[in-house]
């Protein structure tokens, strides 16, 4: 009994041919990888993030954002847009970009894609990256009372009693 | 006529998210809704950074009471992927059984809910009833009712023996039976029809611009469903339908749920008498390589989504979790323009969401400086008396 599952590995063709789509589009401007079927990592510069999104909204008709991701990585912040293609061949492109941890600010992609909205404020909350242009950019999470300035999904912020 | 703000939540203490919903009404209309949420936010993904992947599966059980096995399914199958191994496929079919048992007491439980906040109290007993058949099913082949503890990282925990099978098997052609029944009873009990028809519509286009998902974005016609645009576990193997219907109302959900329930009995009985002969469970190591995974899985209440990075260690540096009931959440806000007060409970719980969040509820009469409130069962009530009078 075997114990690898007799299956092959899906095809990347589908894949290769938006990622070629993409980087015709944009050249040099954007880094795309493939790790497997139905996945596409897509980093960009910060400013460009917004271009590359409404580029595959127009072109893809890319209407679902599943979510938005922060990561801290010590100096920097990673913002990662997980987004989803529905029309045609589906899958899920991410779009990585990142900011400084010093000034961590990042023009919002609400007025492209207005269900990134809710995401967009849970990163604000629990990160403190700030969402340049977002029309309501309000505490969605942590308590009102919570302290400003304070933000608990960064590293160097532990909780009481964990050492 | 000036508006009238009313407040709607948040807390109660024994539930998975609390809300609060604020309604702007003029009259008996709405005219806009704005949710706040996170009042039981208990920084879980803070604190699988802090534990291991082991210790993050039971961390990640209770997220939610409900889909429990949901969020172990999505998050060892994406420490799976990152570790590159496959699991025994006997394994991805127990898992994919437990997955599917539990959809069905999902929808159970919110059909149920749904029959009580429309006023037929009947519905809620008969259908809970019914629940605990699967309840029971779940505790024969785990142990426990609720959080089943399952899943493990490589597979799953337990085996389904010989001997519970046909017990399993004539507990699904009971429960099929009764689903039939409920299609058969919602789409003639007026009681159901008048309350659900035309109630809470979102239009295809707003499903998607908002990004809706499960059965809220399958009742607007469109057919996402994560079992087949991207097939974990045993879903790439077990013939299954998506179910969507067209009407995109508060019904269309009631049917997309029946239906549902209906493919998931067929799907356990499939995978029952295909069950593969080899193990449940590899045994892997505890160091995960470097990298980043997005693990997604089609939870009852829809898609759901772990975003894990790994740093080399026996911890992860980070696990997002995305809920499928906070991708909902803007198309709530969109249903309840435009509705009356009697409709918001059954709006609400239309998405399937931790419905007792509406639990208290203030009315602020902004121009006479008036506040009154009402708790859910006051509006739920309300609900009722306003259809009772409407009628003639």
């Amino acid at each position: 009994m075997s114990r690898k599952r007799p299956k092959l590995k899906p095809s990347l063709k589908e894949d290769e041919k938006l990622k070629a789509e993409l980087e015709k589009a944009f050249g040099e401007t954007v880094k795309v990888w493939i790790p497997r079927a139905k996945r596409m990592f897509i980093k960009v510069k910060p400013g460009d993030h917004r271009k590359v999104i409404q580029w595959m909204r127009d072109n893809w008709d890319l209407q679902h954002v599943t979510s938005v991701t922060g990561v801290d990585k010590g100096d920097t912040f990673e913002i990662v847009y997980n987004l989803y293609k529905y029309q045609g061949y589906r899958t899920y492109p991410n779009v990585k970009t990142e900011i400084p941890k010093k000034d961590p600010k990042i023009e919002t992609i609400v007025d492209i894609l207005p269900s990134a909205d809710f995401y967009e404020r849970e990163v604000h909350d629990l990160l403190g990256i700030v969402f340049e242009n977002h029309p309501n950019l309000e505490r969605l999470i942590l308590p009102d009372d919570w302290p400003e300035g304070v933000y608990p999904l960064r590293k160097d912020w532990l909780p009481e009693g964990v050492e | 006529m000036s508006t009238v703000k009313i407040p709607i939540g948040p807390q109660h203490p024994a539930l998975k998210e609390p809300i609060n919903v604020t309604i702007e009404v003029e009259g008996e209309q709405v005219v806009d809704g704005k949710v706040r949420i996170g009042y039981n936010h208990r920084g879980i993904e803070k604190a699988c950074e802090l534990r291991t992947y082991v210790r993050d599966i039971y961390l990640l059980e209770r997220v939610c009471g409900i889909c429990s096995h949901s969020h172990t399914t999505t998050f060892t199958q994406g420490v799976e992927e990152l570790l590159d191994e496959d699991v025994p496929r006997r394994g991805l079919y127990i898992r994919t059984i437990v997955c599917e048992l539990e959809r069905l007491h999902s929808h159970m439980l919110w059909f149920g809910v749904a029959g009580h906040e429309i006023g037929f109290d009947t519905l809620l007993h008969y259908s809970w009833r019914d629940r605990e058949l699967i309840l029971d099913l779940l505790e024969m082949i785990s142990g426990n009712r609720v959080n089943y503890a399952m899943n493990t990282i490589g597979g799953v925990r337990r085996d389904i023996s010989k001997d519970m099978i046909p017990t399993l098997k004539k507990g699904m052609d009971t429960f099929r039976e009764r689903c039939e029944y409920y299609l058969k009873l919602c789409s003639e009990e007026p009681t159901v029809l008048e309350r659900t028809q035309g109630v809470g519509v979102l239009p295809t286009h707003m499903a998607r611009k908002l990004g809706a998902v499960g059965p809220t974005v399958r009742a607007s016609g469109v057919d996402m469903d994560c079992r087949k645009d991207d097939p974990c576990a045993a879903y790439d193997e077990v013939p299954f339908e998506v179910c969507t219907w067209d009407s995109c109302d508060v019904f269309a959900r009631v049917a997309v749920r029946i239906l549902e329930m209906i493919q998931s009995c067929n799907m356990i009985q499939w995978m029952l008498d295909h069950l593969p002969k080899d193990e449940i469970r590899l045994k892997l190591k505890r160091r995960v390589p470097e990298g980043e995974v997005l693990s997604r899985y089609e939870a009852p209440r829809g898609e759901l989504i772990h975003y894990i990075k790994s740093n080399g260690t026996d911890t992860p540096e980070r696990v997002k979790v995305r809920t499928p009931t906070l991708a909902n959440w803007p198309s709530v806000e969109y249903m309840l323009k435009g509705c009356y007060i009697a409709d918001v409970p059954i709006i609400v719980a239309s998405i399937d969401p931790c419905i007792s969040c509406t639990d208290r509820i203030t009315f602020v009469d902004v121009e006479k400086e008036k506040t009154w409130m009402w708790d859910s069962n006051q509006l739920r009530r309300y609900g009722i008396e306003f259809y009772k009078k409407k009628r003639w």
